[in-house]
């Protein structure tokens, strides 16, 4: 016994010290100075392996090839990888990634991300490079999210809009346009039955539930004059905005309050959704083959002539409410250790050849001259509407500490569990400002 | 070269232990020592390190940009008093602690009871609930959250499917995570069904050692089954229930991984956090790093403490 005793006392040092190690992870990167190495020489790199990090399945298969063929085939003797990387706990994981030695040598990050990191320096200064990555071709509210302090960090990838999409054997033609929000709102309630949502609103999609504040006038929040930041849930417009998000989850909505916004197609698919707030690019995954890797219905309710999408109508006939601007930019890590090919591997990703792929898979591509690529159809035409319309986040380099708190998360699925819309956005604007102003 | 002793020409190894003078005098032994430094450097960077960096980074403002370079400021304790005085940080312990408590219990009990039942198997049944132990002991916790979570599916999940089936009732729809009481029920399946395998190997290993004669004995003097357990069995296992004890706790305390995942499946992350998920949202996340780093010393303290409180004891024991 005394054996499995002395083990035992071993065994609890060894948990109590792996416990410290664990924790001390966070922080311990390198305070020595990135020093930006020089992308200026004009002799060709030499050889290296390059890895390249995606996030989310966004990024279109045949663009992950032509990225990688093209790149391969100017550099001879190196390589390029590809490595996919989830939404979720995106920002912890760049910051512990990009500070060390074995950084990645070019990241796509969402846009309202970026000021993050352009504003801690973790990415290399390409201010020179920038009218020769396309000028003032990219897309101008992507490369402001891409400077900081009158520098320009991180160049633009896409960017997507959200839109309604519906299948026509679930909504009728006189409910596929509705001409304003009023009618849009009571179109989806209309549509509700037992089975069908009639709009498809997760608890924690504030994305999507931002439409509801901002077609009203609300504002996540503004900047002072005094550059304090100002949250601008407890407004009486915003207020009015989360009360219709809350009649709408509440009354016209069988999704999880408490879900987020990921797998919409499989509902979708189950047909039981008629109104389905969601990212132009949904379409792919609904249109996906049943046998799919990722299974959709593209011979049933997501077959091409079914399926269809309109922008969500604003407060007036002829107006769009305003959307969350989604999509990403993408940079090179001031830690990397191959910032010339990384740079090879952007002016590829930045090419006419590689937007026009993106914009066929109906992505608003980083350079305005390619958007003439994006498919004619019914989600093109609504995806541009709502583009015109579409909001940004607060430029603060905080903002992408009040996503990743997941505060917008637990705010909106509280609403959506039927709390009281006005406890909750004070509550939400004091934990905005508090991480904003901190 | 210092221990190799001198044997003169001639005289045996016995001789030259007793030469004139009295018995030869114990030199200091480094080679002990010069094996061990190789095992301390390495447990001095991997471990001393960090815990040395976390310490000095609890007493920073350390955020984003000090980690891409841009030198720390000192805080003093405004970390700590930040963490202490924050009333979601209280709560969030009691929580941690109060689920703690309840997930080790259940899994010691079920570990215990499989143990006795295997005891009592026959070697073919014996060796089926190995493997079905070893499987779900193998299973790496993020996969098996996933899992669970799917069987919890609000919509899909087989279990309101079968509840519907069962009960009559409609219980499709219905969100186990929502309610934080619900939240931890899934959580404390998740972790008891991952802890039970371990408690219940090592139980059995204990129990097994027990001289048999003894039990016997017990039985001839009319021990009732329950007395012979209680009376017999559990003093004698009494060093692997503790150590068993102490584990869980520790475990069930440092959780991170199921309660991380678990919270991206549903619920509310403010309501259902436990010590490590909250360190990870209050600092990591939102690139506070020297909060996150006060909290995680508060935590290696107070894991420190629950590991001496039973080093001591054992310690103490061995003396006897």
């Amino acid at each position: 016994m005394k054996i499995l005793r002395m083990a035992a006392v071993g065994a609890v040092a060894a948990l109590a010290l792996t416990a410290c190690s664990t924790n001390s992870n966070t922080g311990t990167g390198s305070t020595t100075p990135a020093a930006a190495p020089t992308t200026t020489t004009a002799a060709a790199p030499a050889p290296g392996a390059i890895r390249v990090w995606f996030v989310g399945t966004d990024t279109p298969q045949n663009a992950r090839d032509y990225l990688k063929t093209t790149f391969e085939a100017q550099n001879p003797g190196s390589t390029l990888t590809i490595e996919e990387q989830t939404w979720t706990g995106l920002v912890d994981k760049y910051t512990t990634a990009l500070s060390g030695s074995d950084a990645p040598d070019l990241v796509e990050i969402g846009n309202t991300q970026a000021a993050g990191f352009t504003s801690a320096g973790a990415f290399l200064d390409l201010t020179d490079k920038k009218a020769e990555l396309g000028g003032s071709d990219l897309l101008p509210g992507f490369v402001e999210a891409g400077s900081y302090g009158g520098k320009f960090y991180a160049a633009p990838y896409y960017s997507g809009a959200r839109v309604v999409t519906i299948t026509k054997s679930i909504v009728p033609a006189d409910k596929a346009a509705p001409k304003t929000w009023d009618e849009y709102l009571a179109n989806a309630k209309a549509l509700t039955t037992s089975k069908v949502s009639g709009m498809w609103m997760p608890g924690k999609d504030w994305r999507d539930g931002m439409t509801f504040v901002w077609v009203n006038g609300g504002q996540i929040a503004t900047q002072g004059s005094d550059g304090k930041w100002k949250a601008g849930f407890e407004s009486d417009a915003a207020i009015k905005g989360l009360t219709q998000f809350q009649d709408i989850t509440k009354n016209a909505n069988h999704a999880p309050t408490d879900a987020t916004e990921g797998n919409q197609q499989v509902p979708f698919c189950a047909g039981q959704v008629a109104y389905l707030p969601a990212p132009s690019w949904i379409k792919w995954s609904i249109n996906a083959k049943e046998d799919a890797k990722v299974p959709g219905c593209g011979s049933t309710l997501g077959a091409d002539d079914q399926l269809t999408a309109f922008a969500a109508p604003g407060l007036t006939a002829g107006t769009f409410a305003p959307v969350f601007a989604g999509g990403s930019n993408i940079a090179i890590p001031a830690k990397s250790a191959h910032p010339e090919l990384a740079y090879k591997a952007l002016q590829i990703v930045l090419s006419d050849d590689y937007q026009k792929l993106l914009a066929a898979n109906g992505m608003v591509p980083a350079k305005i001259s390619q958007a003439k690529f994006l498919p004619t159809d019914a989600f093109s035409q609504a995806a541009a509407n709502a583009a015109a319309s579409a909001i940004l986040t607060p430029a603060s380099p905080k903002w992408a500490d009040v996503e990743a708190s997941q505060v917008l998360e637990d705010s909106f699925s509280k609403i959506a569990q039927g709390q009281d819309v006005k406890t909750v956005a004070a509550d939400l604007d004091a934990k905005i400002n508090a991480t904003l102003n901190g | 070269m210092s221990t190799i002793p001198i044997v003169a020409p001639g005289q045996s190894r016995e001789e030259s232990t007793t030469l004139p003078g009295g018995p030869r005098r114990r030199r200091p032994n480094f080679f002990p020592h010069a094996l061990l430094t190789p095992a301390l450097i390495v447990l001095l960077v991997l471990v001393g390190w960090p815990v040395v960096k976390l310490v000095i980074t609890s007493f920073q403002h350390f955020g984003r940009e000090q980690a891409f370079g841009k030198p720390a400021t000192w805080a003093g304790f405004q970390n700590y008093t930040k963490v202490l005085t924050d009333q979601s940080f209280w709560q969030m312990l009691e929580r941690s602690f109060a689920f703690m408590a309840v997930a080790v219990f259940v899994t010691m009990v079920l570990g215990t009871l499989v143990a006795l039942l295997m005891q009592r198997l026959s070697r073919g049944m014996r060796n089926l609930v190995s493997v079905g132990l070893l499987l779900a002991w193998a299973m790496p916790a993020l996969t098996s959250v996933i899992v669970w979570g799917w069987m919890f599916d609000t919509d899909y999940g087989v279990i309101n499917y079968l509840l519907t089936k069962v009960t009559g009732h409609n219980w499709v729809g219905h969100q186990w995570l929502l309610n934080p009481v619900s939240f931890f029920v899934v959580l404390g399946v998740i972790l008891v069904w991952q802890g039970v395998p371990f408690i219940a190997f090592t139980m059995y290993a204990g129990l097994s050692q027990i001289d048999g004669e003894i039990t016997e004995a017990a039985q001839i003097d009319g021990a009732s089954g329950w007395q012979r357990f209680w009376l017999i069995h559990v003093p004698h296992v009494k060093q692997v229930i503790l150590v068993l004890v102490v584990l869980s706790v520790i475990w069930d305390l440092r959780v991170f991984a199921q309660v991380y995942a678990l919270q991206g499946i549903g619920g509310i992350a403010e309501k259902t956090s436990t010590l490590g998920v909250w360190i990870y949202q209050k600092g990591s996340a939102t690139g506070d790093y020297g909060l996150s780093a006060a909290a995680a010393v508060i935590m290696v303290i107070m894991m420190l403490a629950i590991s001496f409180t039973y080093v001591r004891q054992t310690i103490e024991e061995d003396d006897q």
